[in-house]
Parts: C-alpha cells; structure tokens; sequence
C-alpha cells in the first residue's frame, strides 16, 4: 500500500473519530449542564428520569474544572491522539499479514540465522551424506564405535564422580566411601565408571583384533593403526591411574607393584619410576599425579587422537574385505 | 559425493539417516546396559578393601585383570637368563612387543591375501587363548 493512501485513510480515520468526539463532548457538556432544579440535568428532564445524585458529573469534581466544553475537548484530542497512535500500530501490525513471506517453522529460521554467519550446511550436508558401504554394516564394524561411546559414558560418570572424589590420602578412602554410601545413586555411578571401563577395554581389544584379523591396518591406513594402538594404550593408562584412586590396600600394592615393574627398565627405570610415583614411594604425591593424569590429561590426549582416528576413517573409507 | 551414482547407490547406504539409525540402536542397547548395571550396583556396590596401609604388605598383590597375563608372565621369568636379569629382559620383551604393535603395518608390508587372513585369525585365537590362559592362571594362583 502507498504511502498516500496510507495518509488518506488515517486522515479520514481522524476526521471521523474527531467528528464523533466532538458530538460526544458536545452532548456531554449539555447533559450536565446544570439546570438549577436540584441536579437534575436537562437530558433526566427530557428522559423525565428521577433527580440524579448530587453530585452530577465525576469529571467536573476536579478543581477549576466548569461545565466548560473546552477542558473535556482538549482531553478527548489528547486522549484520542494517543487512541489513533495505537489504531496505526493495530493496522501496521494486521497489514503484516497480506505482505509477510511464507510461512517457516523457528527452528528453520532459527538454522537459518546460524547457516547464515557459520555457513555450516553445505559442508555439514556433505559429511552426513557421505555414503557408507553395505559391507561395513556387521556387527563386527560396530567394536570401535562401542569403544567410542563407553569413552564418553566414562566421560560423562566420571565427571559425576569427581563432584565428590578428593584425591588427598587423608580423604580419598573417605570419599569414596561417602559416593557408595550418601551420594543419591553414587553406588550406580560407580558402578557403571567401573564396569564400563572393563568393557572399554574389551571393546577396544576386540576392534583391535578384528581390524587386524581383516589385515584392515595395510596400506594407506598404518598410522590410524597407529593411533589406534596407542588409544588402547591410554586405555590402559586409564585403568592403571584410576586404579589407585580408592586409596584402598589393593590400589596401594597394585600401584607399588606396577610401578616397581616400570621401574626395571635398563637405563631409565629409577626415573621413570620417580616420576611415576613423585618419589621412591607411593604417597600422597602419587596419588595426586595419578589423579591429574586420569581427569585430564589422559582424557584431552585420548579425544586428540579420537578425532584424528575418526576423521582418517572418514578420508580413507573403510578397507573392502576380501 | 554429492552427486551419488547408481553404482554407489546400489551398495552403499547414506551415513544419516540410514548408518546414524543404526549407531543410534548401539547407542540405545550401551545405555540400557548401563543402567541395568547401575541398578545392580546399587545392589552390589564395587565396594572397597581396608584403607591404604603403606607398613602391612598383603599377601597376594594383584594388578587388573587386564594386567593380569602381563603380570603372570613376568612372574615366572627365570631370575638370570643368559647372563641378564630376567625381569629386565622381561619388561625389555614387552615393550618390544608393544612397539612392534605400534609400528607393526609397517612391518607386515605384503599385499593382503585369504590365506593371511586365516593365518592372522589363527594368531589372533593362539594369542586371545594364552592371554585368557595365564589371567585365569593368575587369578587361581
């Protein structure tokens, strides 16, 4: 619509509401126009209604405020300036509807203004695409992936757990106590971190073998292999750290006797031993090392080498059997 | 890749939906598993050993099970072989054996075949069997 009709349509607008305004006023001012026989107004004499209360117009109680047409005039423009402003807005907002675009779901538009700055979708829509052949749809295919997810499970229960673990020998025992004893479900979660770190390792091995098995590590896929072995590597550095964490007899002396195993290699032995222990004995400063290489840094070096395993799988596709 | 042939349409299904439905299903089997195991731990609970007592050695120390054949293995090394220590040749052999692992398609460097398929199925059976041997060994003893 052009901005002159527009003009047009609110100017007559106004000149129609003015006009009844101005009636109104006009018969409100008439109508209590006070006729001095005792509050009767002119309108209850013509209506022969019975006298009105004394006081007749609300309006006219304010101060300084006669029957004057003026004063409820220059309100009634007020007020229905203010009317016509919000009438506009009302059109404005109705009008929306011959004009607006197709209707789009918030989630699209929502996609939308995100593809918009990121410019995702092409390159997301290329990865989702991306065909997988028919013969990698075994169950024998699925180990990695099931590794994969038990790392996140472990991620996820783990983080739980250290919500209440103190790695201090004064209080490791005592925490984990209180996990298995006071924590809502702490028994569950631990149990579950437990038991799915045995089948982490599991999984992994048997991806592993079958990868082997089907000779799947040759030409062009030795390094994911690689990176493969030493993701099971870390595994096992996962059950190793996590082991002592009770602070219980079994961790304490499986600790001792792990690291005193470490500590046999010709040459290096002592130093590897001293790092792994931070002194020539299990204590309190094992525990903590133990602790910071089980919640982070093993963790942030098994997601490195997690993506760098996916994404190689992603380039080189999965090997054809024979 | 965005333009899929018939040829590849014929043996190969999309990732999503088709592959991701599927990992999803795994997903879904994992996660039941999980809570019925933590339905059960709250019944039997991992539980703990006495408290960390650096002075009172047990009598049996025993690594994870996962440690167990590596452990089982070590322990019976001969103190002296050939003139080294023997737990020294021990970890020795055993790193060598991870590294060789580690770097072992680079060393298996033949075109593969059905017939080193079936060699590698039976190494890999000889290996998972001497492995599950010497836990079970190390558990019992």
């Amino acid at each position: 619509m052009s901005l002159a009709r527009k003009f047009i349509i609110a100017g007559a607008t106004v000149v129609v509401i003015a006009g009844v305004l101005l009636a109104a006023t006009t018969l409100h001012g008439l109508a209590y126009q006070d006729t001095g026989n005792g509050g009767t107004t002119a309108v209850d004499a013509a209506l022969d209604l019975p006298p009105a209360k004394t006081e007749p117009c609300l309006h006219c109680h304010i101060e300084g405020e006669n029957t004057s047409l003026w004063t409820p005039l220059a309100r009634w423009l007020v007020f229905g300036a203010l009317g016509l402003v919000s009438a506009f807005g009302i059109y404005q907002s109705a009008s929306v509807w011959t004009r607006r675009k197709p209707f789009e779901p918030l989630t699209a538009r929502a996609a939308g203004w995100v593809d918009e700055r990121y410019q995702i979708s092409e390159p997301l829509s290329k990865i989702l695409k991306k065909p997988v052949p028919k013969f990698a749809l075994h169950w024998w295919y699925c180990l990695g992936g099931i590794t994969a997810f038990l790392f996140v499970v472990q991620g996820i229960t783990g983080i739980m757990l250290a919500f209440y673990y103190k790695p201090t020998a004064a209080e490791a025992y005592a925490s984990i106590q209180f996990i298995e004893n006071e924590v809502l479900y702490g028994a569950a979660i631990r149990a579950i971190h437990h038991w799915a770190a045995n089948g982490m390792i599991v999984m992994c091995v048997a991806h592993m073998l079958r990868v082997f098995i089907m000779g799947a590590y040759q030409k062009p896929r030795e390094l994911n292999w690689v990176s493969g072995v030493l993701l099971l590597l870390l595994t096992l550095v996962f059950g190793f750290t996590g082991y002592l964490l009770p602070w219980d007899q079994r961790a304490y002396w499986a600790t001792t006797v792990g690291t005193d195993i470490a500590g046999t290699f010709p040459a290096i032995g002592d130093l590897v031993l001293v790092m792994l222990r931070v002194g020539w004995d299990v204590s309190e400063a094992t525990l903590g090392r133990f602790y910071a290489l089980h919640i982070i840094v093993t963790p942030l070096l098994t997601v490195a080498f997690m993506l760098v395993h996916f994404m190689m799988i992603r380039r080189l596709g999965v090997k054809k059997p024979l | 890749m965005t333009t899929p042939n018939p040829e590849q349409e014929k043996d190969s299904v999309p990732f999503y939906p088709d592959h991701v439905r599927t990992e999803f299903y795994v997903v879904i089997g994992i996660v039941v598993l999980a809570f019925i195991i933590g339905v059960l731990g709250m019944m039997f609970p991992v539980g703990l050993q006495d408290p960390a007592d650096p002075l009172n050695t047990p009598l049996h120390v025993k690594p994870e099970w996962y440690f167990l054949a590596l452990y089982q293995l070590l322990k019976y090394v001969p103190p002296t072989v050939i003139g080294i220590e023997g737990p020294v040749l021990g970890v020795v052999v055993i790193l060598l054996a991870v590294l060789a692992l580690v770097f072992w398609p680079f060393l298996d460097r033949k075109s593969d075949s059905k017939k080193a398929t079936w060699i590698r199925l039976g190494l890999s059976l000889f290996i998972l069997v001497l492995f599950i041997a010497l836990t079970i060994w190390g558990e019992v003893s």
